[in-house]
């Protein structure tokens, strides 16, 4: 009989919030459980909790405008990846847009763009797509497992 | 998030503890342009109890080093929690700050 090949289990997590700054610890709070259901360590977890509470923070502050809406993450943990959906319907944003960090001077840091530059050195693919009145942005994490 | 700041003669020390993201940063850069406008230009921010810190918390210390810079001060960074280098090292801001292992060595440092 030929091998079988299953498919790594796959965990899901998703939660509703509305569109407001409080509401940020909540969501990191959801991205730990999905990245520990992936096997992440508490750092890369932490990562990935920075990148998605700075996609968050886009659509509460540029997004809705602080005029309300809601935001829907989902997690899909399989061991070793971990795949995060963040779905709004604010006006059309995409956050892979914005151009890439220009080089500055130690006597002038920039003040902002830090939160996309976090997004892109955290996590190994940015997608975004526009369907019908939502923003979907997907973000997905790999970490190799260790030899030991 | 909890601030707590002791002046001494040529420095204020500066403890930050808890959650730094943008609904609690507000009232950082509040405390911090506070002691800028009294003249407090040398400060040690103690960043040891920071469990999170976002671009919004890395945009106040920003804004708080270039403002105090410009009048001769600095801002330093003492014994930082391995989260807060994470975010500073993310947002690729690592070169920006002087980081010291303890808060008296930092002190010390101006």
């Amino acid at each position: 009989m030929p091998p079988t090949k299953t498919r790594p289990r796959l965990t899901l997590h998703s939660q509703s919030v509305p569109a407001q700054l409080g509401q940020l610890e909540s969501l990191c709070n959801l991205v730990d459980l999905g990245a520990r259901s992936s096997g992440f360590d508490d750092r890369t977890s932490y990562a990935c909790q920075l990148a998605v509470c700075e996609a968050a923070e886009n659509i509460i502050l540029h997004g809705y405008r602080k005029k309300g809406g809601d935001i829907r993450v989902t997690t899909r943990s399989r061991p070793g990846e971990l795949t995060v959906d963040i779905v709004d319907t604010a006006p059309p944003f995409n956050p892979t847009m914005l151009p890439p960090e220009e080089g500055w001077a130690l006597t002038d840091p920039p003040v902002g763009g830090r939160g996309i530059l976090i997004m892109r050195r955290v996590m190994d693919e940015i997608q975004y797509r526009r369907r019908g009145n939502r923003n979907i942005l997907r973000m997905r994490k790999r970490v190799r497992p260790s030899k030991s | 998030m909890e601030i707590k700041s002791q002046v001494y003669k040529r420095v204020v020390a500066v403890t930050v503890t808890g959650r730094v993201d943008s609904g609690t940063a507000g009232d950082l850069e509040k405390a911090l342009s506070a002691l800028a406008n009294e003249a407090h230009n040398n400060i040690v921010l103690d960043l040891s109890g920071v469990e999170f810190l976002s671009s919004s918390g890395l945009r106040v210390l920003v804004t708080t080093l270039k403002g105090v810079r410009k009048v001769g001060g600095d801002v330093r960074l003492a014994q930082p929690s391995q989260r807060a280098i994470d975010a500073i090292n993310l947002a690729g801001l690592d070169v920006l700050f002087k980081v010291f292992p303890d808060r008296e060595s930092a002190i010390a440092s101006y």
